[in-house]
């Protein structure tokens, strides 16, 4: 059952990179900042499916603690003026 | 064999967003592959099984340290109006620190591998005595009661960065909420809502890191840096402003860890002989108030360092 | 395996396959709104059928209580940053006739 559950978590952690390229390509910062943002979720989903396999409950805490700041990101972002900025 | 897949995904994810935070053309992409770089980074230790240090690399890395890249940047913008300058290195300088960073990295790492092992790791030692301590989670034992004086230490160090942070810094007035106040823009339907749900819940998360950081992972820093996180959300909401200088109570605060410690240690110098010790029986509630106390003052810290002020109020 | 393992495994396959649609979305959607989109809803979905599986395979019901709020923050996350973003991405691109999706 654990390497079912590594299984998940590569292939999680394989969507999490990918992803990235949204953040390498952009174009606007609000597309770099949407993959950065939902990264979250991902790295959620890695943490609770490692706390089953790691038989480490305190990874959940972590999680936890993960999605309650997973906003804090996001509102320092749109705080930046809008046409300001750069584009590629 | 299926965690060897899983490890290596994670070292050149780490190595690669490393690599594109320092190297990225524009800087808004380096601060955004360096926020990713912080959720690898808690991965990552929450794959080496010490879940108290992915909780503060998640408070602070993924959370406190990006919400300030992303007010560093936009004070950028506001000094430099359009666009930043290209940042100008000169390249055989930067191949020059790199060839002596990989140098200096290379005989380090040869140390670490050709050292003889030692019989008696400090590390086992600890472990071995945990049964004398009063609390359970080895992190925090050797934090408070085996290598307190580095805590103590440190605490001291945090405040003289406050310290030399206020002498250089300005209010950062991209620290709070800009384009909301302007007229004819009104704050985010949703931003009331979220902030009613989460403000409680950080706190109660706090308070439970605090609380359980005896016996299971977690602690003063966990917590304290969660409250700084949330101290970072209300200052960006603009539900808290800045303030020049610090009140009477926030000074209090601010020196109440290392107030409260220095004073558990002299007691342990009274009854034990040597400081830092704790009176036998009454080191757990010593512990405890030990660690609310530097929660709080680890929070004020953290959440000042933030908005470059004095002090925050309440208030639009 | 037992009745409870199968479910358990499909709702951790089917909430993988969510996460990989909101993947391909990310990447191949036109626009920053469609992408947002495709995003928010694929992946927490996804997570929301992983917490299930997981929480099938743990068994205790503290873990699953403890999953079930994790995911409800995480769509609290989701939903704001979402709301935020598209807003700001909205002026940025000039209000709404202007926008591309």
């Amino acid at each position: 059952m654990d390497t079912a559950l590594l299984l998940v978590a590569v292939f999680l952690m394989l969507n999490l990179l990918t992803g990235l390229v949204r953040v390498w390509r952009g174009p606007t910062p609000a597309d770099r900042m949407l993959a950065a943002q939902l990264f979250g979720t991902t790295t959620v989903a890695v943490l609770l499916i490692l706390a089953e396999a790691m038989n480490l409950p305190a990874l959940r805490d972590v999680a936890l603690l993960f999605v309650l700041l997973a906003t804090l990101v996001s509102v320092a972002f749109v705080r930046l003026p809008r046409r300001a900025e750069e584009r590629e | 064999m299926m965690d060897w897949w899983l490890d290596s995904l994670l070292v050149l994810g780490l190595l690669w967003l490393a690599w594109q935070a320092v190297s990225a053309p524009r800087v808004f992409r380096s601060v955004v592959m360096f926020i990713v770089f912080g959720l690898f980074m808690s991965l990552c230790w929450a794959r080496l099984a010490a879940p108290d240090l992915a909780l503060a690399e998640a408070a602070i890395g993924a959370g406190l340290t990006g919400a300030l890249l992303l007010s560093a940047y936009r004070a950028l913008l506001a000094r430099h109006e359009q666009r930043l300058p290209e940042p100008r290195v000169s390249r055989p300088l930067a191949g020059l620190i790199a060839v002596l960073c990989a140098l200096a990295f290379g005989v380090l790492a040869w140390v670490l591998l050709t050292v003889p092992g030692v019989e008696t790791p400090a590390g086992r030692e600890a472990l071995a005595r945990m049964d004398d301590l009063a609390v359970d989670n080895p992190v925090t034992g050797v934090l408070l009661v085996f290598r307190a004086y580095d805590t103590l230490m440190e605490l001291g160090v945090l405040l003289l960065a406050l310290l030399g942070a206020r002498v250089v810094a300005e209010p950062l007035r991209a620290s709070g909420p800009g384009p909301w106040q302007r007229p004819g823009l009104r704050e985010p339907v949703l931003v009331a809502p979220l902030l009613a749900l989460l403000v409680p819940l950080i706190v109660l998360m706090a308070g439970y890191l605090l609380w359980a950081g005896t016996s299971a992972p977690g602690g003063a820093f966990q917590a304290g840096a969660v409250l700084a996180a949330l101290g970072v959300l209300l200052r960006l909401t603009g539900r808290v402003r800045p303030t020049m200088n610090s009140s009477f109570h926030e000074r209090a605060l601010l020196v109440l860890g290392l107030a409260v410690f220095t004073v558990a240690g002299a007691l342990g110098f009274g009854f034990e002989g040597y400081m830092l010790s704790y009176p036998a029986g009454w080191s757990y509630p010593i512990i405890l108030v030990v660690e609310s106390a530097l929660m709080l003052s680890i929070a004020l810290t953290l959440a000042l360092l933030f908005s470059g002020s004095g002090g925050l109020r309440g208030g639009e | 395996m037992n009745v409870a393992a199968v479910v358990a495994w499909s709702l951790i396959a089917v909430g993988s396959g969510f996460f990989l649609a909101g993947t391909v979305g990310l990447l191949r959607f036109p626009g920053v709104f469609s992408r947002l989109h495709a995003l928010t809803k694929a992946d927490n979905v996804g997570l929301g059928l992983l917490v299930l599986g997981l929480a099938i395979l743990a068994g205790s019901p503290w873990t699953a209580l403890k999953l079930a709020v994790i995911w409800a923050l995480a769509l609290l996350a989701g939903t704001v940053s979402c709301h935020l973003i598209a807003r700001y991405a909205l002026r940025e691109q000039g209000g709404r006739e202007r926008a591309e999706p």
